[in-house]
């Protein structure tokens, strides 16, 4: 009666099979795995297996091992052979100690197999013809992709190829992938119009921290247990960064950690359980879960969507004026002459405290009463006069906000001051999305506005008819960027115009005749080449002209950092790519390869050099050239914060392979004396990452409502509800994996639409029904679930799914100092839809999410 | 007896048929693995909806629950379809879950199951939908069954497989 097939055995290991580590390909927390593969026919004992572990009995609790149905699968390699694959959560990482979530647990599902649930992975280059894809060669494919491009450089120049691609770790091959694809495009190709995968630009996240010399991931996990107060703003990290919580922040709500607190505390100093502050308009699962363990150790704030800046600034004034700082930290570490911009514009201190709390209290909608809570559990000392520990940790609520820079700047800001960076149980910075894995040269737009930017909006380039290539690499913008139906209706449109243009007279055969006529069509229509490369198909591929075989996780050597202790390990290879699919590196190298002999070919000197260096055979090699991006690391622990974060100069895929899981935290440095390779586990003890050391303050701008894409919806009753997107425990991203793997789809079969139960009644809706969301940007249809995690006149949606994308009714706003985009807010309409609801709702659970209360 | 389980699979089935129209492949009906014993639990007549009663199955290391709901459920037995039964291993970590409000709770990282929706995880860390125990009612006497366990349980490499 099960909905999908069900196992009740699963396969044993044999002591000898191969063994490799690696990191879970999905979220921030970067949890240890083991792999182990031996062939389809053999088998371990219950006694004797691989795992190491005693198979005849029933496990008990908590053992840190575990097999699940999830953890299996069967593969078949190049050699035409099948293996068994178990992907197990390793016990001995100090990540998650055998601990694992849902995404997580699924790792070994997602495997390829030609017969079963991925069966649909991409498996050769694929040309458009004829409203269809043909396979084709790489040899051609990379002839069509060199040839237009040259061709395309030449005559409109570089401008004219515009790129969206990740940047990130994990399930992208991070840093290899990353050094690949930065020689290509930023050292070969040199466009400006770069964009990162979720966003319509090529710029940091937090440039608001990073321009005050503060990067953003500057703590380790231990902080988390060893934190007075954690601060979660707009960052719901039980079911974005889950076992970050279950096995850092929980154990320190629970006062399991406080134990470990006064070993690592000044004599004298009191340690308790865990204070936690979360900010964020929804009462999302972290906050009952948190509610769950211990009520009155959680501060539930709900800001207004877009004031949160205002919040920061208050809460820091009630810090400065209860003299909640160290002085001598403020004048020695931090630049005194910035300081009064920030006391003027920040603290305002020319408004009386009351007047500044009455007025912030006005616009964000947070009681003054909470501000001040919220500052006394963040600032306050303890009895002793100990300063407080404090871990804040924002994420997509705070970076995709209104007013990016100044909302990260704020949250910044307030934590130097009180300072709350740089000691044990501190920190301040981002839960993070994605593993990290980031080297490339340097970007065309250095920073923001305030230090050489802001940099290009691509999306309203190629949206307004600029560029002529378009090359997305592992992003699936059509549900991922702001704006998203008005994207997906143009970018169709000029695709289709040039596939009109190509079919008049038919597609040529031949690679060059084809990119002749790709050039022909460029002079005579608007149209757009679009090349996708990525692993599955995806929406944003349904209207390429190309579309190129990646290979994913697991089936190249893969490094990256994990974002919550910057902990570099390898993530080995241990299956083979579907069909002649690729790393994402080896793609590029071979594209830039071949533009290099064709500039070479006529004489070219100086573009043949741009693209020369990529040369590499292996995935070591291109590890090791990055490498040398990061300068000079043989450094003195004292001058760690001169070292870029993720710097690993000196680090190579063999060290790696020996730490395993253990992995080695960056930045790493090279001992002066010894040469040794040394982590760093917490960064700013002794300086900030500015040119004289000291933390650049700065004074944030007042507030001055809503921009104008969205304030055109207030006091319009057409568009009566705040809407706000986030995500959901079960899934990744677009769910590209998830989709395939019935324990998810069914749990999650279409994107959805929390209302409150208020609003609910006025609009005639129930759990299970579908409602249709809109404004003027666009629409889309949602299953409903009836939620008190919203509040009244609020709805929340999950920020896209496979089967659609709730970004179509977000709006093209950017941060004018940045140009990050507004993804978490706007104004909407609701009604409910009233055709036949999908089949799906017939198995989905629509159970609340977040009441765990029995 | 038999008549009844008939309905519940055709029931299911034609849910999981529209589900494959819908492109979601891979749902399939699995039949009870071979070897599981056949196990008295208890009486229709004895059950309380909402108050579960707790046995072992198929062996005494694994605890589970027999439950009878207000509504009919995914793979319910009884004349509602409203009778489900479930491992109470958390297949998290193995801690145990209770039931309360329609669904398991397991209070070690707070996975939470639907019990009238085949267990599935809909909340929490775990990543496998609870193991669902396949049930078998007589009509005649009243009497519930286990007869296979649908799913893992929690901490085992097979269901049948601990010495
Ligand atoms: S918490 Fe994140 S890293 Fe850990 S298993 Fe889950 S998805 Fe993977
Ligand atoms: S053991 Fe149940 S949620 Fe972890």
């Amino acid at each position: 009666m099960s909905l999908f097939k069900r196992k009740d055995s699963l396969p044993i290991p044999p002591v000898d099979s191969e063994k490799y580590t690696t990191v879970c390909q999905y979220c921030s927390a970067g949890c240890g795995y083991n792999v182990y593969v031996w062939p389809e026919n053999r088998s371990g004992t219950a006694r004797s297996n691989a795992f190491k572990v005693d198979l005849t009995k029933q496990a008990q609790l908590m053992s840190g091992f575990s097999y699940t149905e999830t953890m299996h699968n069967v593969i078949t390699r190049k050699n035409g052979k099948k293996y068994n694959l178990a992907i197990i959560p390793a016990k001995e990482s100090r990540i998650n100690k055998g601990d694992y979530s849902i995404r997580g647990g699924t790792n070994a599902m997602t495997a390829y197999t030609p017969t079963g649930i991925t069966k649909s992975r991409l498996k050769d280059p694929l040309l458009r013809k004829n409203n269809g894809f043909v396979p084709i060669s790489w040899d051609a494919a990379v002839e069509i992709i060199a040839t237009l491009t040259k061709s395309s450089i030449d005559k409109y120049g570089a401008d004219s190829i515009a790129m969206k691609f990740y940047d990130h770790g994990s399930s992208g091959l991070g840093f290899e992938d990353n050094w690949g694809a930065g020689k290509l495009f930023l050292s070969g190709i040199k466009t400006q119009y770069l964009s990162i995968h979720n966003r319509p630009a090529y710029n940091s996240e937090v440039w608001g921290s990073r321009e005050r010399g503060m990067h953003e991931l500057n703590y380790d996990v231990d902080d988390a247990r060893l934190a007075d107060t954690v601060v979660l703003w707009g960052a719901n990290a039980y079911e974005g960064a889950t076992v970050f919580y279950t096995e850092h922040i929980m154990p320190n709500l629970r006062g399991s950690s406080v134990e470990e607190k006064q070993k690592e505390f000044e004599a004298g100093e009191p340690a308790e359980a865990g204070n936690i502050i979360i900010i964020d308009p929804r009462k999302n699962a972290t906050i009952t879960v948190s509610q769950d363990i211990n009520a009155e150790k959680v501060l539930h704030i709900r800001p207004n969507l877009g004031t949160d800046w205002i919040l920061a600034n208050a809460i820091a004034r009630v810090a400065w004026e209860n003299k909640w700082y160290d002085n001598d930290f403020l004048q020695k570490r931090t630049d005194l002459k910035t300081f009064e911009e920030y006391k003027t514009k920040s603290l305002q201190l020319s408004k009386s405290l009351t007047a500044l709390l009455a007025e912030a209290e006005n616009i964000t909608g947070v009681p003054v009463k909470q501000i001040e809570q919220a500052a006394e559990w963040m600032a306050k000392p303890k009895a002793g006069n100990f300063k407080r520990r404090t871990l804040t940790l924002y994420e997509k609520g705070i970076i995709w906000n209104m007013k990016n820079y100044d909302q990260v700047a704020a949250i910044a800001q307030l934590n130097v001051l009180t300072h709350n960076v740089g000691r044990v149980g501190t920190g301040c910075g981002r839960l993070g999305g994605h593993q990290e894995g980031y080297v490339r040269p340097p970007a065309p737009t250095p920073g923001s506005i305030y230090a050489g930017g802001p940099p290009k909006n691509v999306d309203k380039y190629i949206t307004g008819g600029g560029g002529k290539i378009y090359w997305v690499g592992a992003t699936d913008p059509y549900l991922s960027t702001p704006n998203s139906q008005f994207f997906k209706k143009t970018i169709h449109n000029r695709a289709t115009n040039l596939l009109g243009y190509l079919e008049q007279g038919g597609i040529p055969a031949d690679p060059k005749a084809y990119a002749a006529k790709v050039l022909e069509a460029f002079e005579k229509t608007n149209g757009l080449f679009v090349i996708v490369q990525d692993i599955y198909m995806t929406h944003t591929a349904q209207d390429a002209m190309l579309i190129l075989p990646a290979a994913g996780w697991g089936e190249a050597v893969d490094t990256s950092v994990n974002c919550h202790s910057r902990l570099l390990r390898i993530y080995d290879k241990f299956m083979d790519a579907p069909g002649i699919a690729l790393p994402d590196w080896k793609i590029l190298a071979l594209v830039g390869n071949k533009l290099k002999a064709l500039y070479a070919a006529e004489g070219n000197k100086e573009m043949a050099e741009r693209f020369s260096g990529m040369d590499w055979k292996t995935d070591a090699e291109v590890f090791l050239a990055g490498s040398h991006e990061f300068g000079d690391n043989k450094v003195a622990e004292a001058d760690e914060a001169k070292l870029s974060a993720e710097c690993y100069k000196g680090v190579t895929h063999e060290i790696l392979r020996k730490l395993g899981n253990e992995g080695i935290q960056t930045p790493v440095r090279q001992d002066p004396a010894t040469g040794k390779l040394i982590g760093t586990k917490r960064r700013y003890k002794y300086s900030f990452a500015s040119k004289d050391g000291l933390f650049k303050w700065y004074g944030t701008d007042a507030w001055t409502g809503y921009p104008a894409e969205v304030s055109k919806y207030i006091n319009n009753p057409t568009y009566p509800y705040w809407f706000t997107t986030g995500r959901s425990q079960h899934v990744w991203q677009t769910m590209y994996h998830d989709k395939l793997i019935p324990e998810k789809y069914l749990s999650l079969p279409l994107p959805y639409l929390e209302v409150h139960p208020e609003d609910a009644v006025k609009l005639n809706l129930k759990s299970g029904d579908m409602a249709e969301v809109f404004n003027e940007e666009g629409s889309c249809l949602a299953l409903v679930y009836v939620s008190d995690a919203t509040k009244p006149g609020l709805v929340f949606g999950i920020m896209y799914h496979a089967k659609g994308s709730m970004n179509n009714v977000i709006s093209s706003y950017t941060d004018p100092k940045t140009t990050i985009p507004w993804l978490k807010g706007t104004k909407v309409g609701v009604k409910k839809y009233n055709g036949t609801p999908d089949e799906a709702i017939k198995t989905v659970s629509l159970l609340p999410n977040n009441n765990f209360t029995m | 007896m038999t008549d009844i389980s008939r309905r519940d699979f055709i029931q299911v089935t034609s849910a999981s048929a529209a589900l494959l129209l819908s492109g979601l492949d891979n749902t399939v009906i699995a039949a009870p693995a071979k070897g599981y014993p056949m196990k008295k639990i208890g009486n229709i007549k004895n059950l309380v909806e909402n108050e579960p009663f707790a046995f072992t199955y198929p062996d005494d290391q694994s605890p589970c629950l027999l439950l009878k709901l207000p509504n009919e459920a995914i793979g319910g037995v009884g004349p509602k379809k409203n009778v489900v039964s479930f491992s109470t291993l958390c297949t998290h970590m193995g801690c145990p879950v209770s039931y309360s409000q329609g669904r398991l709770v397991c209070k070690c990282h707070y996975s939470m199951f639907d019990v009238s929706r085949n267990g599935q995880s809909y909340q929490g860390l775990a990543s496998q939908w609870i193991a669902q125990i396949t049930l078998r009612f007589d009509a005649v006497t009243g009497n519930i069954y286990a007869e296979g366990v649908e799913g893992l349980i929690y901490g085992r490499i097979g269901n049948l497989k601990l010495r």
